[in-house]
């Protein structure tokens, strides 16, 4: 019997196809995915069964488990605005670039007269900087800075959508009707109920009503 | 492993020189599959597909030209206690008439009964209508219309109206549990009272947790 000779050439393999594979699959993921911005706080909420997802643009209210309250609007034109508001109405001079920096932090949560030395931090140093939350008063609201926030917010939200609606109406588009500000609520299993409430109240005097609750997902119940 | 042949290395000679050199179009693929793989593990690993889900609700505006004692009683009705325990404490009826308070949880076989067996008449009328929708043609406006006005007709004719009292100990999860289990229930008018609670449901309650 003669020797089987095996061929002496390193065997090459076609990698063609799983590459084709791995880059699609890289392309899927990088497409998908949405890079979160660094919270200052770690919230974990509480789950329920609803499957409503979360609407596109928030003004998201961050209650953690200490009671502290952080906002953040995800709307970066409306984000400014409210900011240049809030700076005229607390007599803080501002310039372009601080409004620039605001809109690129992340949920906030300082008093006025403290903002603005966050702001000169490194993006990195700001990681560990001490957040007292926005103060609000619940006896008479307009006294806290919550308020303005949610006032100035509503107003600037308000006057985004019907632009946006003009202009979709000129240029004779069709105009996606739930792009509108969503006010929610991310508070922490733990947080009393009796604080929450106290944040809602503030935006119930600005006359807002509806709260997107944000929960974590469960199962529904079989029947 | 694909690797690269560098072909036609040695011997420059005479003939060689107008024959167009033969160059394999092998390249070595293996740098690159490492990258792409390296990339797929990262995004694998950092996207979260679960995106948080809301739960909506709607806090009415305060009417402040309404005294709290001139709104109407509530007669057909529970009322809920939270206390921040992993108890629900609930009575029935108005708070005059009330002796005692009853205790459950959350769990299925706790509020999730109660609220089933309370508000069995809309379960039942929202089961029809969802029968006779399953029945209908599909994609009509108007018979999708005439679906929904039924629906909303059920949801305003429903007597069963639950109220949801906190003492100051209660936690947002417990809230938003015991909404949680309206939705499941189909359990349409209920109301979150921002009072604290009153005297003789403070008093109740206290003696039901001495018990």
């Amino acid at each position: 019997m003669p020797k089987v000779k095996m061929p002496r050439s390193a065997p090459s393999l076609d990698m063609t196809p799983l590459v084709d594979l791995a880059f699609l699959l890289v392309t899927f993921f990088i497409l998908t995915s949405s890079f979160r911005q660094p919270e200052p706080v770690t919230v974990d909420p509480p789950t329920s069964t609803t499957i409503e997802q979360i609407p596109k643009q928030v003004f998201l209210i961050t209650i953690d488990k200490d009671g502290r309250t952080f906002v953040d609007i995800t709307n970066p034109a409306i984000k400014g605005k409210v900011f240049f508001d809030m700076c005229e109405k607390y007599n803080i001079k501002i310039t372009k670039q601080d409004s620039l920096k605001f809109v690129g932090t992340a949920s906030i949560g300082l008093k006025m007269s403290g903002i603005m030395d966050y702001l000169e931090k490194e993006p990195a140093d700001r990681a560990g900087y001490p957040m007292t939350g926005i103060p609000y008063d619940t006896a008479d609201t307009k006294k806290g800075q919550l308020y303005w926030w949610a006032y100035y917010a509503r107003i600037a939200a308000k006057n985004d959508f019907e632009d946006r609606k003009a202009e979709a109406e000129k240029r004779k588009l069709e105009f996606d009707m739930t792009s509108a500000l969503k006010f929610s609520v991310k508070a922490d299993s733990r947080t009393k109920y009796d604080v929450v409430q106290s944040v809602i109240q503030v935006f119930r005097d600005v006359k807002i009503k509806n709260f997107e609750m944000i929960t974590g997902l469960e199962d529904k119940p079989a029947n | 492993m694909a690797q690269i042949e560098t072909g036609g290395g040695g011997g420059h000679g005479k003939h060689d020189k107008k024959r167009a050199k033969k160059l394999s179009t092998r390249i070595d693929m293996t740098p690159m599959v490492d990258l792409a793989f390296l990339l797929l593990t990262f995004f694998v690993l950092t996207s979260t597909f679960s995106k948080p889900k809301v739960l909506r609700m709607i806090f009415p505006e305060k009417n402040k030209d309404v005294p709290l004692k001139d709104l109407p009683k509530v007669k057909d009705g529970l009322t809920l206690i939270l206390n921040g325990s992993d108890k629900i404490y609930y009575y029935s009826g108005s708070t005059d008439k009330a002796t005692a308070l009853e205790a459950t949880d959350f769990s299925k076989e706790g509020l999730r009964t109660i609220l089933k067996e309370r508000n069995k008449w809309l379960i039942n009328q929202i089961e029809k209508v969802q029968i006779e929708s399953d029945k209908g043609p599909r994609n009509d406006t108007a018979f999708e219309r005439k679906i929904k006005t039924k629906l909303e007709k059920a949801q305003a004719e429903s007597k069963f109206v639950v109220l949801v009292k906190h003492t100051s100990d209660a936690t947002y999860k417990n809230m938003i549990d015991v909404v949680d289990e309206f939705l499941i229930t189909q359990v349409g008018k209920y109301f979150v009272v921002d009072e604290p609670l009153g005297k003789k449901e403070q008093m109740l309650l206290d003696k039901k947790l001495k018990e």
